[in-house]
């Protein structure tokens, strides 16, 4: 029989480690010299599944997971926090899915050996997100001190609900957010409930997993061990099977702006050893078209110290993700507590600081942390200029979160990423607008995937989502 | 009274030894000793039946007298009289109410596959056989009558001697398009020594098979072994056979550009290997190159790649058997070494087969039978297919044009590390796989069986038999240390036991009813056991490079399977024999499956045939020697092979942190799910005219499938990936003839001609509600699906085409400039409807010659090797451009003319994106194939007395020898890398081969 506590684990495990590698290209962080390693970064998709990772692999883990122990959960009073912090993180898990991809079976979805539903609606966007709302709301609504909550089992907050109520709020935050382009009064609803609520603004508040050096793949940091595996596991700067480094672009405005982050990520390989000496570091061009250059070996890559530690955590949502997001709240006035200049202070601050939970190597001194506050600090100007400066401190701080800095970057337009126009690409020359729905349901879902693609556009790279359309 | 006599062979006088003398309508019987003499004691106005395999049975009435001499004919069209059926019970040919083919054991010792069901292969209509392009010690896929099942094996049940065995592919059967370890593990007929064979009947209908129940719903193929036979002294058998394969279809490549990119050849080793596998480089004219090896070389076509890759396989097999006894105990045993090297290089098979056969007799009462048969196989670097990582086939076809692939070799440096010769080291370097990829694997069986008869009454006797066949299989894939793609390694490891134990017990009794009906009646029950246990190893980065165990591993899963599945079964038979002119036979059969829930695992089956011979109830035109008709009705039920499919159950997962959960299987299990039911009824003629030179024997059948179980796959966004579910009926229609005709039939000068065809129209009627097609199978990529939908036929290609307008205008986005694909919609059968073969035989004194030509026609396959060969440059079709660029026109979706032109700087990756557009690397599959000549001559022994030589033969047999008709340029229409169900796809395996071998067969 079922235990929900364990399933609840593999749920948090499987959730966090979903991801579309891809988008690290895209918003222009790595790189590689190959076309088809590099689809992320040169919109050119030739083969593999890559852009329905995370489609494909919520419905199977985390979302049918999810959908067996809120079932359980649901049958028993006594767990209803257990029942709550779920369905939290089925809002959490579902709306990484379809803020990716638009339209989805939401409604119908993992219900096919409960109801034998083996072809599921795909639900709008918009009506996803107003019920993904009104869940996290009754979610938090729930909570009942007197009763039992999660201990180890829930791996981001052992089972503490205060934490998890300002984690429901931060989320509701994020969501509100995302939703400025396509309803602003609606974001505006929102954002002023998670606010009011109470959202995440100390560092000992911010989600994140922790994981192990060694043991089951599942135990270990997926994204370290995807790029460990792709190809930095040999750590000697020259034979990464996939071709990979850092891109340009990113290690550019490290260096333009003295980010003292640039030694902690980034090392480049002199004579076999890796050195994070700020002054050596270079990224490499996105637009090398599939020959290795012959000074591949001084290019930038991950510090194996830091992001390449499969022990290093994964951080969910986090106290500066927050503040910048209370920073652009402040710049439209729907939030006046607090000063902008400070929240996105607040949130720089932050998210230096956060590079320590990956170990004594990501520490950045004080000092440090303030003379680049300092040297960031908001300029006063238009808003749309100070956007562009929060967004683009966003883009630096959030890595290596790509989707969110990707989410981010479709809704606000910041960081101003030149597209990399690379010959043959799918796009035509610009980045992409969302990620493509699995090829199989065309075949094995094909009514509700015709309905689905004949409301929101075809299923390209460049068809924009509700989200994302003005 | 005492009978005794003499048999004969009627062409040269000499004793048979062994033949089967038996009083009509009695279990009374004997057999022949070494000097062809018997004894036996019969009634005066007793029948007596005299009948040999091979021979033309004859009954002769005893007439008073004490002394019966028989010479006994050859049959030499192979049209025994009598033939072994179900339970390996031997019938009269003109009682059986189905049709029924026997194919004589020298056919399989003479054409020399490794695996015996690939002899198969044009020689029976209805019968489908189809080796895969895999190598020695590959499997095969048989398919009778049509697929019944919709996600099925669809294979037959194969008997050996009246019990099952086991053809498991441990692991599961390859996938079209897997990755690491992706490889044929080989199926359990092919652990047969042919050379141990004496005959094999198809049995196709379902009343031949309804006595064994649910696994012969896809018919069922009995194989009789040799026994030893009373004679004097000790008969010494020895074959051996050497065969040489080499390949035979190679792809028809453009060699006009060569290997570069953008027009532009390699001048620098850094262009050579990231232009390694493109062919899109600048017009081939004999200039200077810089290849992936860093050296400069003429810019020249290289058309030889894969004769150079490749190199001729060889297997050297030689078999050793002994044989003799007397009235009581007669013995065989045999024992068997095949070697062989495959075209792969360091791929390699080895089989050895030791089989002991025992029969004795114990008085009157008992008589016993055994057979031990133990096997060991031994495989070494089996291909892979499908994905490009560690396929050594990959870079003999993908290597640019103007490159010599042995460049490459050995594939790796000084430090064992992969070499690269291309952009994507995920495109193996293929020498690197066949010297540093290790991979082989052992299977250990063992098959016994013993059966007891207890004569009860002279009419009435028991029979007891338990069988067991039993295999462990060990499989290691290791990828190496210093792999471009995986620089530390992975390692996957399989330790499979599995057995199949059947215990059966029948009652036969015999009597006549009013002096004119025979009866015949059987009844039976039977238990099975099969065990399937199995564990999985899978890590990752080895500790310590290049020390590959699994102890070394610094992640590692390690996954069970234990399945265990019970049937039990009673059964009964009744037939009827009136004067030898009308015959009836009823069985019936009920099964209880474990694997179903109590409340429906439970399903009775019944079927009834009959035939009756007209030629001797009524008086036909002189020209008629032999006219019979024959009709039967079967049913036989059937329920899922997989255990667990019932209830959802949870599994821990392995965890090296907090304890974590899951359920177990993302295949959704169905409480509800009952048995399957097929039932067949066929009509039939069996005609010879001319003095028996021209024979007809002509079929219709009608096979539906109804509560289908299938396994079949889902959205993922219903959480899992698919559902076990009963679907509604399924239909094989068809019609299959066999001709036969003796043009010449002279003391030392024979001809004949035999010639079968067979058409099945398979359809699928009706799926579940709601549900109009289910997916069976997706390409590399998603490019093309194997879907089975209502009212088409079984295995349906599904892919793209490029949208027209109804002008047949390509209509094209303007944006992307590239042609509007399609939705997915049908393109054709991944089965062949009609397939035939026409085999001729001559004999000349001591020589006899023979060749076989086949055909399936009908099908369609989706080239995978093309799609590649297409973003490579390497299809003619990507010769459109290249000196001034692609000039597209179409119209656009509104309906405006549309002109595109493509600089052919840029053709590459408009090339590539064809990938979208399933038809253009969909092709005919239909072809006409001589598929088999062979030359013997049977050296004449008296010359060799001293060497006490009872006969003596030496052939030459050459196999798959050419294909005389294919719409395929670039690959064979049969390569399938797959015996699963999914069909209708090439991806990249061996290429396929042409075989030669002599093969010498002693008789001392």
């Amino acid at each position: 029989t079922i235990n929900g506590d364990y399933v609840f684990t593999k749920a948090q495990y499987d959730a966090v480690g979903n991801m579309i590698t891809g988008l690290q290209g895209t918003m222009q962080y790595t790189t590689s010299y190959n076309d088809v390693a590099g689809w992320g970064s040169k919109y050119i998709f030739n083969q593999g599944t890559a852009p329905y990772a995370v489609f494909s692999s919520a419905y199977t883990k985390e979302l049918n997971e999810m959908g067996e122990i809120v079932r359980a959960f649901e049958k028993d009073p006594a767990l209803v926090n257990k029942l709550a912090i779920a369905k939290i993180w089925q809002v959490y898990c579902f709306s990484k899915v379809t803020d990716l991809y638009g339209d989805i079976p939401y409604k119908e979805a993992a219900l096919g050996y409960v109801s034998s539903n083996y072809k599921p609606v795909y639900d709008s966007q918009q009506s996803i997100y107003t019920d993904l709302l009104a869940q996290l709301e009754t979610a938090v609504g729930m909570f009942d001190a007197t009763k039992t909550t999660f201990g180890a089992a829930d791996m981001i907050y052992g089972g503490d609900l205060t934490k998890w109520k300002k984690f429901a709020y931060s989320l509701m935050l994020r969501m509100g957010m995302r939703m400025t382009k396509a309803n602003s009064t609606l974001a505006e609803t929102w954002v002023k409930k998670a606010i009011a609520g109470g959202v995440i603004r100390e560092d000992a508040d911010l989600a994140k997993i922790s994981y192990l050096a060694s043991g089951q793949i599942i135990n270990q940091n997926p994204l370290a061990y995807w790029m460990l595996n792709s190809d930095y596991i040999l750590a000697n700067g020259n034979s990464n099977p996939e071709g990979g480094k850092y891109d340009k672009v990113f290690i550019d405005y490290l260096k333009a702006t003295n980010d003292p982050r640039l030694p902690v990520i980034s090392v480049v390989y002199v004579n076999g050893k890796a050195s994070n000496d700020p002054s050596i570091q270079k990224g490499m061009a996105h637009n090398i078209a599939n020959t290795k250059p012959s000074d591949f070996v001084t290019y930038s890559e991950p510090n194996q110290n830091t992001l390449l530690k499969l022990s290093a955590p994964m951080l969910v949502l986090t106290n500066a993700e927050v503040n910048f997001y209370l920073a652009e709240a402040a710049l439209r006035g729907w939030y006046t507590t607090e000063t902008a200049a400070n929240l996105y202070a607040s949130g720089t601050r932050a998210a230096l600081r956060q590079w320590s939970l990956y170990g004594s190597d990501g520490v950045i001194s004080d000092a440090n942390i303030e003379a680049y506050v300092t040297a960031q600090a908001l300029k006063t100007g238009t808003v749309a200029a100070q956007m562009e400066q929060i967004h683009t401190q966003f883009w630096v701080s959030v890595f290596p979160n790509s989707q969110e800095v990707f989410l981010n970057w479709r809704r606000t337009g910041y960081p101003a990423l030149v597209p990399n126009n690379y010959a043959g690409n799918n796009t035509g020359g610009q980045i992409f607008r969302r990620m493509l729905y699995p090829a199989t349901e065309e075949n094995l879902n094909a009514d509700n995937y015709y309905k689905a693609v004949a409301t929101q556009g075809a299923n390209e790279f460049m068809t924009r989502i509700w989200l994302d359309k003005q | 009274q005492n009978i005794t006599g003499k048999v004969t062979n009627v062409t040269d006088g000499s004793p048979l030894p062994g033949v089967t003398v038996v009083e009509k309508g009695s279990t009374k019987g004997t057999v022949t000793d070494a000097q062809g003499q018997y004894t036996l004691n019969a009634a005066a106005e007793a029948t007596l039946i005299f009948s040999y395999l091979g021979y033309v049975s004859q009954e002769i009435p005893v007439g008073g007298r004490t002394t019966v001499d028989v010479a006994m004919k050859e049959d030499t069209k192979s049209l025994n009289e009598v033939v072994v059926t179900a339970l390996g019970i031997q019938r009269d040919k003109k009682a059986l109410a189905y049709s029924v083919t026997e194919v004589k054991g020298s056919e399989f010792t003479q054409a020399r596959e490794n695996n015996v069901a690939n002899a198969l292969s044009g020689k029976i209509a209805g019968v489908n056989a189809t080796g895969l392009s895999t190598g020695p010690g590959g499997s095969s896929r048989i398919i009778i009558r049509g697929n019944g099942s919709l996600t099925g094996a669809n294979q037959p049940l194969y008997v050996i001697n009246g019990m099952p065995i086991d053809n498991t592919t441990p692991g599961g059967s390859a996938t079209a398009n897997g990755g690491q370890g992706n490889v044929d593990r080989g199926d359990g007929i092919g652990g047969i020594n042919p050379d141990d064979i004496e005959s094999m009947s198809v049995l196709k209908g379902g009343t031949a098979a309804a006595l064994y129940g649910s696994r012969a719903a896809n018919g069922v193929i009995l194989i009789t072994t040799k026994k030893g036979r009373a004679q004097k002294g000790i008969g010494v058998d020895f074959n051996s056979t050497f065969t040489a394969e080499s390949i035979a279809v190679v792809p028809d490549w453009q060699y006009e550009y060569g290997q570069g990119d953008g027009a532009v050849k390699p001048t620098t080793q850094a262009q050579g290997i990231a232009w390694g596998r493109r062919s899109w480089g600048a017009k081939i004219d004999g200039s200077d190159f810089v290849a992936a090896d860093g050296l400069t070389h003429p810019y020249v076509a290289q058309r030889n790649n894969l004769k150079n890759f490749y190199q001729t396989g060889k297997t050297f097999t030689n078999t050793l058997a002994v044989n003799g006894g007397n009235e009581n105990v007669n013995y065989r045993f045999s024992v068997s070494d095949l070697d062989a090297k495959g075209i792969l290089p360091t791929q390699t098979y080895n089989r050895k087969t030791g089989n002991l056969s025992l029969n004795g007799k114990f008085g009157p009462k008992i008589a016993v039978e055994a057979l031990a048969q133990y096997t060991i196989e031994a495989n070494n670097n089996k291909t892979g297919a499908g994905d490009a990582l560690g396929n050594p086939n990959w870079t003999p076809y993908m290597i640019g044009n103007t490159s010599d692939i042995r460049w490459l070799a050995p594939g790796y440096d000084a430090n064992n590390n992969e070499i690269a010769w291309n952009d994507a080291s995920i495109a193996s370097n293929s020498y690197f796989v066949i010297n540093k990829y290790k991979q082989n694997d052992t299977k250990n069986r063992f098959i016994g069986q013993f059966g007891l008869t207890y004569n009860i009454l002279d009419n009435l006797f028991v029979k007891g038999t338990v069988s067991r066949d039993f295999f462990n299989y060990q499989y290691k894939y290791i990828l190496p240390t210093g792999t471009l793609y995986v620089p530390n390694g992975e390692y996957n490891e399989l330790k499979t036991d599995v057995s199949e134990t059947n215990a059966m017990v029948t009652a036969n009794y015999n009597t006549k009813i009013a002096s004119t009906i025979g009866l015949s009646a059987l009844v039976g029950a039977n238990r099975r056991d099969y065990n399937y246990n199995q564990i999985n190893i899978a890590g990752s980065n080895y500790v310590l490079p290049y020390f590959y165990s699994s102890t070394n591993l610094r992640t590692i899963t390690t996954t069970p399977l234990n399945q265990r599945v019970r049937t039990n079964s009673v059964f009964g038979s009744l037939d009827l024999d009136y004067k030898g002119i009308a015959f009836l036979t009823m069985t019936g059969r009920q099964d209880w499956f474990s694997t179903l829930s109590p409340k429906n695992n439970s399903i009775f089956y019944p079927s009834i045939g009959g035939s009756f011979v007209l030629s001797q109830a009524i008086a036909l035109p002189r020209a008629i020697d032999f006219a019979k008709v024959r009709a039967s009705w079967a049913q036989v039920g059937g329920a899922t092979p997989d255990p667990y499919a019932i209830n959802l159950t949870y599994s821990m997962v392995p965890s090296s942190g907090q304890p974590l959960q899951n359920v177990t299987s993302t295949a959704i299990t169905n409480a509800g799910l009952k048995p399957l039911t097929s039932t067949t009824y066929e009509v039939g003629v069996d005609l010879q005219f001319l003095n028996r030179r021209v024979g007809l024997d002509l079929t219709y059948y009608n096979r539906s499938t109804t509560d289908d179980i299938v396994q079949t796959s889902i959205s993922e966004t219903s959480g899992y990936n698919s559902v076990y579910m009963n679907v509604g009926k399924m239909s094989n229609k068809g019609v299959e003839a066999l001709v036969t005709y003796s043009p010449i039939r002279r003391k030392n000068f024979g001809w004949d001609i035999s010639y079968n065809v067979a058409y099945n129209d398979s359809k699928v009627i009706k799926l579940a509600d709601g549900i109009t097609s289910l997916q069976m199978a997706t390409s590399v990529g998603n490019w093309a699906y194997i879907n089975s939908i209502e009212g088409r036929s079984y295995g349906t290609i599904v892919g793209t085409t490029r949208q027209r307008d109804a002008n047949g205008n390509i209509i094209y986005d303007p944006t992307t400039g590239y042609a509007l694909k399609s939705n997915l919609h049908e393109l054709g059968k991944g089965v062949p409807p009609l397939t035939m073969g026409l085999t001729n035989e001559f004999h000349y004194k001591n020589f006899s010659f023979n060749f076989l030509v086949d055909g399936k026609f009908g099908n369609k396959i989706f080239s995978v090797l093309e799609v590649y060969a297409n973003r490579m440059g390497k299809l003619k079709r990507t010769l459109d451009g290249r000196e001034n660029g692609l000039t597209v026109t179409g119209v656009t979706a509104s309906g405006d003319s549309f002109t595109k032109t493509i600089a052919k700087e840029n053709l590459r990756t408009y090339y590539d994106n064809d990938k979208n557009y399933t038809e253009l690397f969909l092709h005919d599959a239909s072809f006409v194939k001589l598929r088999q000549a062979m030359v013997s001559y049977n050296i004449p022994v008296k010359n060799f007395k001293l060497l006490k030589l009872q006969s003596a033969s030496i052939s030459f047999v050459s196999r798959n020898i050419l294909t005389l008709y294919k719409n395929t340029d670039n690959f064979d229409p049969e390569q399938s890398f797959t015996n699963s169900s999914n069909q209708g796809f090439e991806s990249i395996g061996l290429p396929r081969t042409r075989s030669y071998g002599l093969n010498l067969l002693l008789k001392f």
